[in-house]
């Protein structure tokens, strides 16, 4: 029974969504809105899911006593204050706007912008035409990159006056972005949609069955 | 002394990096900008848009990215409050309503739009998918009320719209895949019209949907922000980043072709 139901439910739903978005008639398009609604009604237990997911892992961490699990604390007195503040006092909040503005919004915009750091780093150490295709790919890139500023243009005049190319760095990145990048994007988009459709008629089927969990 | 450079401390190069960016901000060099042809379409479709228009802009990008799309956000928010366009706001991403609400609340400030009238913001729904379609069939069964807790019936600008046939644009300002998702099912299943503007990094992902029509303009990174602040004459935030960014990428390139010199003299000396 615990594997046959959501079985059925699924194969029953994927058919009947299928179904709706090919029958325009009233009923169908009710059936529509309804599903719709319920996605929204299961939607926030995704989210609570995640939260206790993530408070398991971390006292997981804690009781295994595994590396940096001191780290954890700072996990749950996050949890607890943003919660005790929002969930009362709601999101407008002066206390929950202060910790968000001060608190959050400076460690996200902090952690992201470590990046330029690394990867220019990585990049000295790293991006070496080591061969034919790492060659290729150091000159597109640098392309791009030139033609993504506009001091690009005014070096790639500078450098390029002699050659055919001459007509600037972002003309020559438009190019590579229109004609190359499309043409490969737009395999990978096919191949990827030809790979969702195939996988969604095996979970309709019931064929693909490891969402269930259990391994088969 | 090759072989000195080739294992130089990593800290050297951070040093380098901070100045390139602390530099130009301190002291902002203004450079030629060239308008691509991405964001002049976005721009001609919203300057188009007749007096009394409603867009949407999806805040789809978190605290960690909000430097690229937040000079799109003000600049695009000014266009349409210039032009007498009406702005909802909402967002997919949980942790950005705080952020997004608070933008709209400035700018609308700086140009005189009144809540409620000009512009309103929605806030956060959990669930992608069920937002996007959900809001194509009514907006008011996914949000009942505002951000601000304000029923939607009783917002004056939501009066007359029910769900996308009644907006013009939708301007997704987005850091992740939330783009491919307002294409497939808001512009697929309804025909809303979408706009993007995206960080530098998913830009590559946004051509072939260009190509195709399914975007109908697209704002690149902080290129896109300043090309759209060359528009409308109003240099901003987009413009001081994208300077900040010039050098920063010329700093990189010059590294990685040092790197190489440095890289292909030790090859031939070992050989």
């Amino acid at each position: 029974m615990k594997r046959q139901v959501p079985l059925a439910l699924c194969f029953l739903f994927g058919i009947a969504m299928i179904f709706t978005q090919f029958v325009p008639h009233r009923y169908s398009q009710e059936l529509y809105k309804e599903v719709i609604d319920w996605g929204l009604i299961i939607s926030p237990f995704a989210l609570a899911l995640a939260v206790i997911t993530l408070i398991q892992t971390h006292a997981t961490r804690v009781r295994r006593r595994t590396e940096h699990w001191q780290y954890s604390f700072i996990v749950f007195a996050g949890i607890i204050i943003m919660v005790c503040v929002g969930v009362p006092f709601g999101e407008q909040n002066s206390v929950f706007v202060w910790l968000y503005d001060n608190v959050q919004v400076p460690m996200d915009a902090t952690m992201f912008s470590l990046l330029a750091f690394f990867i220019a780093s990585a990049a000295f150490r790293a991006f070496r035409a080591r061969s034919f295709e790492a060659t290729l790919l150091l000159i597109t890139a640098m392309i791009v990159m030139l033609g993504n500023v506009p001091i690009g243009d005014l070096v790639w005049n500078k450098v390029m006056s002699w050659t055919p190319w001459a007509d600037g760095a972002s003309g020559t990145r438009q190019w590579i972005l229109d004609i190359l990048n499309s043409a490969a994007r737009r395999g990978i988009i096919l191949g990827v949609s030809l790979g969702v459709i195939s996988q969604s008629i095996r979970i309709i089927l019931g064929i693909e069955r490891s969402y269930l969990g259990g391994g088969d | 002394m090759l072989e000195k450079f080739m294992n130089m401390d990593r800290r050297i190069i951070f040093l380098l990096i901070a100045l390139v960016v602390i530099i130009p901000t301190l002291i902002p060099v203004r450079m030629p900008i060239t308008v691509s042809e991405p964001t002049q379409k976005l721009y001609n479709y919203i300057d188009t848009l007749p007096s009394g228009s409603t867009i949407m802009i999806a805040f789809d990008y978190g605290p960690s990215s909000l430097a690229e799309p937040e000079p799109m956000a003000k600049a695009v928010m000014q266009h349409c409050f210039s032009k007498g366009v009406k702005v909802i706001g909402m967002t997919l991403y949980p942790n950005t309503p705080t952020l997004a609400h608070k933008l709209m609340r400035k700018i609308a400030a700086e140009n005189n739009a009144v809540y409620g009238e000009d512009y309103t913001f929605l806030g956060y729904r959990p669930g992608t998918l069920q937002v996007i379609l959900g809001m194509g069939t009514n907006i008011a069964s996914v949000f009942e009320t505002d951000y601000e807790k304000t029923p939607i019936t009783e917002i004056p600008m939501m009066e007359n719209i029910t769900n996308y046939d009644q907006i013009a644009l939708l301007l997704d300002l987005a850091a992740g895949s939330s783009t491919e998702a307002w294409i497939v099912y808001a512009n697929t299943r309804y025909g809303l019209k979408i706009g993007a503007g995206v960080t530098a990094v998913i830009i590559a992902q946004m051509y072939p949907y260009l190509q195709t029509g399914q975007l109908i303009g697209l704002m690149p990174g902080y290129l896109g922000a300043a090309e759209y602040e060359k528009l409308l004459n109003a240099p901003g935030d987009g413009t001081v980043g994208l300077n900040t960014a010039s050098y920063a990428h010329l700093l990189i390139i010059g590294l990685v072709v040092l790197g190489n010199i440095a890289f292909f003299i030790h090859r031939r000396r070992e050989a």
